[in-house]
């Protein structure tokens, strides 16, 4: 009876003090360690690196040289690239021109 | 989601279309691109002013006030006016002497020019381009009624500051209905198309200087364009260095502090007329000018700002469905 009593005696408040000191020290330093590794939790659902998406792109290229006939005065020009493609092949860019 | 991508050279530029899924009635995605392709061809071959042939030139040589002129060239035109409008005469598109006097009187097109830093290092002091005192553009009228331009005979236009972005507007006006398209003419963008919204565009913008991938736009919808003169850059004569974007007010070569503006807008003549005159402005204007819709300016040093709405965007990667956004790279 006296042994169980002793077992079930709840923590002095100087051990509830500084283990709570303790806990919160180890979560912040993992918190920062996480943070100043550029994981920022708080971010992760909308802005962490996304998956590589590996798509099969099945591509048909065709180029295409246009003579014009002698003697048109339509316009001419040079080589045409035409492609269709289940996504474009890279971004477009602007500049100078 | 498949999509058309044609490539190839018009108006002393390249020109590519991507061209998504047609709506109910329309042509083929293909179709469509070759359609746009004849008609840009088209375009170059009535509006540039290295062909004598041209109805531009035409019409720079016709002694008459009032001359008749096609549904295209008036369109031009009244671009061209409303580009100088918008920017306060900066844009001026009646500097085809003083642009011919500095030594640009072919296409420059695939001419490899002169290093940018070699000119830099020479040019003169920089300052701000200002219009030109008399604003000879305003001397010009569009009579769509009559079909006429008319004008004080010897008095030049120069479609090649906004005909670029003309035709890219043009072009997506015709790719209405299709799911999505971009059209870039020489680096002057126009962006649509309702699944462009939930998907869209990458846009890298040029670095001037090193050539690099100096930011990444993802736009949905309107215009982008560029500026700069580290292309079409010459040595005069007399040994200085001679670009082709001109200080309205002395008809020189205008050395501002920037050396490359990309500009955003709803449409790319409105984003290319910012563009230049974000350029021919210099730092302090540009801010202003590109306050609203966001840009992006070049130091002569190479330093990339960020302007307006660019500059607020986070500088994290954001979902593609997102609309609009920034990346840094």
């Amino acid at each position: 009876m006296t042994d169980s009593r002793r077992s079930a005696r709840r923590p002095g408040p100087g051990t509830v003090l500084w283990g709570s000191v303790a806990l919160f020290a180890v979560l912040f330093a993992l918190l920062t360690l996480q943070l100043s590794s550029g994981a920022d939790p708080t971010l992760s659902g909308a802005t962490a690196a996304a998956p590589v998406q590996v798509r099969k792109v099945i591509k048909r290229r065709i180029v295409t040289t246009i003579v014009p006939r002698p003697g048109t005065t339509s316009v001419s020009s040079g080589p045409v690239t035409s492609s269709t493609a289940e996504a474009p092949a890279e971004a477009v860019t602007t500049s100078a021109s | 989601m498949s999509e058309h991508d044609i490539t190839f050279d018009a108006m002393g530029s390249h020109v590519r279309l991507l061209i998504g899924e047609p709506g109910t009635g329309l042509a083929p995605a293909a179709e469509a691109a070759e359609r746009a392709r004849r008609f840009i061809h088209g375009f170059d071959a009535a509006l540039s002013r290295f062909k004598p042939e041209s109805e531009l030139c035409a019409l720079n040589r016709d002694r008459r006030e009032r001359v008749p002129a096609s549904p295209l060239l008036r369109q031009a035109v009244s671009a061209g006016l409303a580009a100088a409008e918008r920017s306060d005469g900066l844009v001026d598109p009646t500097l085809l002497g003083a642009i011919e006097d500095a030594g640009y009187t072919i296409s420059r097109a695939g001419m490899s020019g002169m290093p940018l830093t070699e000119a830099l290092a020479e040019a003169p002091p920089r300052h701000p381009a200002h219009p030109s005192p008399d604003q000879s553009w305003r001397r010009f009228e569009i009579d769509d009624a009559a079909g006429e331009i008319v004008r004080p005979a010897g008095l030049g236009f120069d479609t090649g500051g906004t005909g670029k972005g003309l035709a890219a507007d043009l072009v997506a006006a015709s790719l209405r209905g299709y799911s999505r398209f971009t059209v870039d003419c020489g680096g002057d963008i126009r962006i649509g198309g309702a699944d462009a919204l939930v998907h869209p565009y990458e846009v890298f913008v040029e670095h001037p200087l090193t050539g690099e991938r100096a930011y990444v736009v993802r736009l949905g919808s309107g215009g982008v364009a560029t500026s700069g003169l580290n292309v079409r850059i010459w040595r005069r004569a007399d040994g200085r260095y001679s670009h082709h974007l001109l200080d309205p007010a002395t008809g020189e070569p205008a050395w501002t502090g920037l050396v490359g503006a990309t500009a955003l807008a709803d449409t790319a003549l409105e984003a290319e007329t910012l563009s230049k005159a974000a350029l021919l402005s210099g730092p302090e204007r540009a801010r202003e000018l590109f306050a609203e819709r966001g840009g992006l300016i070049v130091h002569d040093g190479g330093r990339v700002e960020l302007v307006g709405p660019l500059a607020a965007a986070p500088r994290i990667r954001i979902p593609a469905d997102a609309g609009l956004a920034g990346v840094a790279r």
